[in-house]
């Protein structure tokens, strides 16, 4: 039951986390945004619009801060809470990693290899392991890299990224 | 005038031009049909394709990826009992039962049928209010269109999500991100903290994939709430579509058909509203106006016919305000007015008066593009059962790889790759975190009219009182205060609402 309340409070509380970071930052960038030297030519400086937006997101983030605690008070949650919900989500995680590594593999690696690299690994963290399955990853995954690549170069004249090695 | 209509006529009827209209509609169907796969996605991942085209054959494909996407949803509601798309959350109420009473066929003919008639009401009213508007729009000052862009951005905060702050906050930070990089007056450098990638600025189009196309598919891979993986249900029973049958239900009773309709050329013509919203209304009306309401939810065609024609006729709405404004009324609408600029046409009044056979042009890829939307959605209706069945881990690797394709395609700049998995990222974090991403997206692309149009006004005049003394600047700085005040008695409402049924 605990556990289960736990649960329930980890989004009110990351929520109250999250104005606290996007507050911080908010206020970090108007500070910034008041540094950017003024301009003879106009009255409102390059500086003066985004540290208008920035103090507003700043001023929001606080009432929404305030508007939480006043109506639910502070939400108590765990770690364990938070570790669940991770692992809950770890199909996702994984996913969204592979997928940082395939951009940055790109300009290394070039488009075709690091996508069919990308797209195989990431069909058979997802399809069920069965040899006919694998055969039809391996197949939309060839298409998939070498399709886009030569519709773009020889159709369209725009050059994907090529392996540098 | 005459010239520029017959200049977009031969446009459009080009036989190369309608082949590729006709696979956009084709594409755009079958990806709103997959669910996850949104008319957004479709129509961003279309956008490179189209670089390479004249100006009117790309914005013509890109119509037609729209207007079919707009019909697409249709299939996932009707034969899965799942959206493809938000626009047809209404459409699962009833056409989704029928086809589970043995009557798919029905359903999506009925679908259809209304799409298509939703799309030709919209277009005639676009035809009718969109040159006037820009006549008027013309005369607008930089104050003006500040109060303007002041105005829809009131408007998304407050038609979008559980929250109003969260909502303000999104759009807030969506403006804050479209500040990096050179300002849009004097071009000086803003918050790129010495990196690179942040010298040109955050690409809006970076951001709409990463925002919308990444949190989506990543939300896809999410374990159900119960932990148990969802099964596709399929439906058998009579495919045939019973035209006769549909068109009695849809023209012989026209007065759903053109209320709906009408609902959505409103709904589409206000920035931030759009079809997720305009299906729900119109099948709220339709249930409010029939003398069986009770009939709802069970398999009623007028049902079926107010959600398909609401969210269909919401496309020629929401080019009301872009082609007459300069003014993106959805992410969809977004990307077209990119599609327009990557071609060197401004966007905004004088675009009619600049570009009238383009706009011509654009009127009449989109009754054609309806054309196809009905012939090859009632031809391919048995195939569509077969598409529906492409497994998870296929559609969402595949799909985010072609959100890479389409970043990098833009600028050719391996640095927006980057930017795309941190967006994509933070999207997802975001969206888990219950922020509404519309807004935040809309944000990045109004922002910088918002920034430029306040300095203008400034530069011309440092007298700020003009912003309430100019009578239209006056007439929209009142329509949004009234929007805030309303979207905080609504929700203040809906609060009340929720607390008294718990």
């Amino acid at each position: 039951m605990a556990q289960r309340r736990s649960q329930e409070a980890l989004l009110p509380s990351l929520q109250l986390v999250s104005y606290v970071a996007i507050a911080s930052v908010a206020l970090f960038m108007a500070i910034k945004a008041g540094s950017l030297p003024a301009s003879r030519w106009e009255p409102m400086s390059s500086g003066a619009f985004p540290r208008i937006i920035f103090i507003a997101v700043a001023l929001l983030c606080g009432a929404a801060f305030v508007t939480e605690l006043m109506k639910r008070g502070m939400p108590r949650t765990n770690w364990a809470a938070c570790v669940a919900q991770v692992h809950r989500l770890k199909m996702v995680f994984l996913n969204l990693a592979l997928f940082i590594i395939y951009v940055i593999s790109m300009p290394k690696a070039g488009f075709l290899l690091s996508t069919f690299i990308y797209l195989t690994f990431a069909q058979l963290l997802l399809a069920p392991k069965r040899p006919a399955t694998i055969v039809l990853v391996l197949a939309v995954a060839t298409f998939f890299s070498a399709g886009p690549y030569y519709l773009f170069s020889e159709v369209f004249n725009i050059y994907l990224p090529r392996a540098r090695w | 005038m005459t010239d520029a209509f017959v200049l977009a006529l031969s446009g459009v009827f080009d036989p190369y031009t309608l082949a590729l209209m006709a696979v956009a509609t084709f594409a755009g169907i079958v990806s709103a049909a997959i669910p996850g796969f949104t008319i957004t996605m479709a129509i961003v991942l279309t956008l490179p394709l189209t670089f390479a085209m004249p100006p009117l054959q790309g914005v013509a494909v890109m119509l037609s990826v729209y207007v079919g996407g707009l019909s697409g949803g249709l299939f996932s509601a009707a034969l899965l009992g799942i959206p493809g798309t938000p626009s047809s959350v209404a459409t699962t109420f009833d056409a989704f039962p029928m086809a589970r009473k043995g009557q798919p066929g029905k359903a999506i003919s009925l679908g259809l049928v209304a799409s298509f008639l939703g799309s030709l009401i919209s277009i005639i009213v676009l035809i009718m209010a969109a040159p006037p508007l820009a006549l008027l729009a013309v005369k607008l000052g930089p104050w003006e269109y500040f109060a303007l862009i002041l105005f829809a951005l009131t408007i998304i905060a407050s038609l979008v999500g559980d929250s109003l702050l969260r909502g303000l906050i999104a759009g807030l930070i969506g403006i804050g991100l479209a500040t990096i990089g050179p300002d849009p007056i004097m071009g000086r450098e803003r918050f790129t903290f010495g990196q690179e990638m942040l010298t040109a600025g955050i690409p809006f189009l970076v951001v709409l994939i990463g925002m919308y196309a990444m949190s989506q598919l990543l939300s896809e891979l999410e374990p159900s709430r119960s932990g148990k993986p969802q099964s596709a249900s399929l439906i058998s029973g009579d495919m045939r579509p019973h035209l006769l049958e549909t068109l009695t239900l849809t023209v012989m009773k026209p007065v759903n058909t053109l209320r709906s309709s009408l609902i959505g050329v409103f709904i589409g013509a206000v920035p931030g509203a759009g079809s997720s919203i305009s299906n729900l209304l119109a099948y709220d009306q339709a249930k409010r106006a029939s003398k069986h309401p009770e009939t709802f939810g069970q398999g009623e065609p007028q049902g079926v016919v107010a959600s398909e024609s609401g969210n269909s006729s919401t496309v020629g709405g929401s080019m009301i305000p872009l082609i007459a404004l300069g003014i993106p009324g959805s992410p969809v609408d977004a990307v077209l007015m990119a599609a327009i600029m990557v071609h060197g046409i401004s966007i905004g009044p004088r675009l009619i008066l600049d570009n009238p056979d383009l706009v011509y042009g654009m009127f009449i890829s989109m009754a054609v593009a309806s054309v196809f939307m009905l012939f090859i959605g009632l031809a391919l209706m048995r195939a569509f059962l077969r598409l529906l069945n492409v497994p998870k881990y296929i559609v969402v690797p595949v799909v985010l790889a072609c959100c890479a394709i389409g970043a990098f395609t833009l600028n050719n700049r391996i640095s927006d790759l980057y930017l795309l998995g941190c967006i994509g990222a933070v999207g997802y974090v975001l969206k888990k975190l219950d922020y509404p991403l519309a807004p935040l997206v809309l944000g990045v692309v109004l922002g910088p009219i918002a920034e430029t149009n306040l300095r203008r006004a400034f530069q011309t005049s440092d007298d700020w009182t003009l912003f309430l003394t100019r009578p239209i600047s006056a007439m929209l700085l009142v329509l949004a205060a009234i929007s805030i005040v309303y979207s905080i008695v609504s929700y203040t409402k809906r609060r009340h609402t929720s607390a008294s049924l718990e």
